[in-house]
């Protein structure tokens, strides 16, 4: 006789079920609805129309949503090229104040990104640099919140370095700067892809830390979302939302396709 | 003879109180193959650290050819090291991690390719050059780590402890083959590993360190059959030892063991009466008979505890009467033994071979 599957593995489907099912049904539901032809967000659809796509792709919504493309990849190259020596400093030195870089490093983590930032809003105010509310302001936001991610990733692939790698350039006679170019930088150049990207989605997925710091004319695409939904959900921004769904995908990809990031570098160790 | 190839004077490395190399003296000679053997801690790898430049000295001084490096970066030292992972660049074919020395030292293209070429044949990876570290196996990558030190022709070459992860056939055919390489090239060797039939198979000379210092430095000969001190004799192979005392008598210094019994044995120099001392007997020099040996031999009655059959030889397991343990090993021959647990017999050994260690360092 064949058992049946048993309960905890039943159990176990479900779950896993629940999740695709919250996860992929909004974005199921919002991409059907910006395809309605009926003038309410209605569920199932009435009608095939491409009007609510039309003006998703007008300037009204382009433009903040090159906005906050621009803002995502100043936001995120910066945040990398600042996590490269912190992450560097944070694996391979042992100083005084080290526990309070990794603190203030990894902090805006457990904090509200809302509290950052009305945080920095009033330090921008009370330091008298009120001009610099807008773009400027965002991207000094954004790098505060995606520092994070990308110091932990390029964290990581320094970690996942095998020990003896820089002492057996060293004993072959590359000085140190060829050893980073040569071999550490090759190595943790994936986990530096990565926390780039990530730092990117995070960008360009924050609504909390934005809200404070936009003016007229500088705007991210989800302030300009939440400012419209105040108005009720019209079908245009079920559309508006599939094409902020759609961009970090692309990038992901796309980075992933010129990167090779599933390229498992360590495939070495475990060997023995 | 000019200076040696390497000189280490009274080498100390320290973290904080404890020393990880507690005043080392030694000299290496052009073309020799010497070995820091000891258990794992004894401070051999950070002694090739400090060789290789990779940590700073605390005290004593570093020379090749008579030049102290102190102060001279690793990549200004001009050593090899093959390390006990390996140490090959994960995202580099064998060819290219061979050959990055040669780029590092901006040798010319035609050059760089023929005797990378010639490294990858030496160590027999003829074909393989164009695969990563991953698709090799552990026997051929500790190849390319070996062909990647020597390309560059250093003036020294260390090796830590490179066949530990081999398994044990590869690893002895390793041995002899990294000791004919050696000798071939002529190449100045520092050798690091805790298995001492590796030190005793491929070294012109041992270096035996315990807490950061040398024991004893010698031929693999001298240390196995002259050992120094408890420590180097118990550490190199096996050995049975008895607590025995110095007296002078009418003929001179005589040994007396434990039961009384006067034996004439060599001594070591500088061995002053009285003292405590230990007699010491490899296992394969005693033998186990069935009645008391001549009155000159060391002897000792017990019981037998245990035979084992180890294939080429017996072990035969002794409890002494005064309480104490003694091994033997029987080289079998194909002859009936004739040793049964429970059998009282003689553990005994001729005066020659029987070694007189100071008790205590």
């Amino acid at each position: 006789m064949k058992a049946g599957p048993s309960p905890a593995w039943i159990l176990l489907r479900v779950c896993v079920g629940a999740v695709y099912l919250f996860m992929l049904g909004p974005i199921l539901i919002t991409a059907t609805v910006s395809f309605n032809a009926s003038n309410r967000s209605v569920f199932p659809p009435q009608g095939f129309s491409l009007r609510w796509w039309a003006r998703a792709l007008s300037w009204e919504w382009l433009d903040p949503l090159l906005f906050s493309l621009k803002l995502a990849t100043l936001a995120g190259l910066a945040a990398t090229l600042l996590a490269l020596p912190l992450a560097f400093a944070l694996v391979r030195h042992r100083f005084r104040g080290r526990d309070i870089l990794v603190a203030l490093t990894l902090g805006p983590l457990l904090l509200p990104a809302l509290v950052t930032g009305v945080g920095l809003l009033q330090l921008f105010q009370y330091a008298g640099l009120r001009d610099l509310i807008g773009l400027p302001a965002l991207i000094v936001g954004h790098v505060v919140i995606c520092l994070p991610f990308a110091v932990r990733t390029i964290a990581i692939s320094l970690q996942g370095m095998p020990p003896n790698l820089e002492n057996a350039a060293a004993s072959l006679g590359a000085p140190p700067w060829r050893t980073q170019a040569n071999v550490v930088l090759p190595l943790v150049k994936n986990g530096i892809v990565a926390g780039a990207v990530f730092a990117f989605i995070h960008s360009f997925t924050d609504v909390n830390l934005s809200l404070f710091l936009v003016r007229p004319g500088e705007i991210p695409i989800n302030i300009k979302i939440l400012g419209f939904l105040e108005f009720g959900f019209a079908p245009t921004l079920a559309a508006v939302s599939v094409l902020t769904i759609i961009i970090p995908l692309v990038v992901v990809a796309a980075v992933q396709r010129m990167t090779g990031l599933g390229d498992f570098l360590y495939a070495e160790r475990g060997h023995g | 003879m000019g200076d040696p190839a390497l000189s280490l004077v009274a080498v100390e490395k320290r973290y904080g109180d404890t020393a990880a190399v507690a005043g080392l003296t030694l000299d290496v000679a052009e073309g020799e193959f010497v070995t820091l053997l000891g258990p794992s801690g004894c401070g051999k790898t950070t002694t090739l650290g400090l060789i290789a430049g990779f940590l700073p000295l605390s005290a004593g001084d570093i020379r090749l050819k008579g030049r102290s490096v102190i102060g001279l970066p690793p990549f200004r030292r001009d050593i090899g090291v093959v390390f006990q992972d390996y140490a090959l660049f994960p995202h580099m074919t064998a060819e290219e991690n061979v050959a990055f020395g040669l780029k590092m030292r901006k040798v010319a293209k035609a050059e760089t390719a023929s005797r990378v070429a010639a490294a990858l044949d030496l160590v027999k990876l003829r074909g393989l050059g164009a695969r990563r570290p991953h698709e090799l196996s552990g026997g051929q990558r500790q190849r390319v780590a070996l062909a990647r030190a020597l390309v560059i022709r250093p003036q020294i070459l260390l090796l830590d402890e490179p066949l530990s992860n081999l398994d044990l056939k590869l690893r002895e055919e390793m041995r002899v083959e990294i000791a004919e390489l050696q000798r071939a090239l002529a190449i100045t060797t520092v050798f690091v590993t805790h298995d001492q039939s590796e030190a005793l198979v491929m070294s012109d000379r041992i270096a035996v360190m315990n807490a950061g210092r040398v024991e004893q430095v010698g031929r693999s000969t001298e240390i196995y059959e002259r050992p120094a001190s408890r420590f180097v004799a118990e550490f190199i192979g096996r050995m049975n030892l008895f607590p025995a005392r110095i007296r002078a008598g009418a003929a001179g210094l005589r040994v007396v063991t434990a039961r009384g019994v006067t034996l004439a044995l060599a001594l070591p120099g500088g061995i002053v009466e009285p003292v405590a001392v230990h007699i010491a007997v490899r296992p394969e020099r005693a033998c186990v008979l069935r009645k008391a040996p001549a009155a000159d031999w060391l002897a000792e009655r017990g019981r037998i505890e245990q035979v084992l059959y180890l294939g080429a030889a017996h072990e035969i397991r002794l409890a002494l009467e005064d309480g104490l343990r003694a091994t033997v090993e029987v080289t079998n021959t194909g002859a009936p033994l004739g040793l049964e647990p429970g059998m009282t017999v003689w553990f005994a050994a001729p005066p020659e071979a029987c070694l007189v260690l100071p008790a205590h360092q």
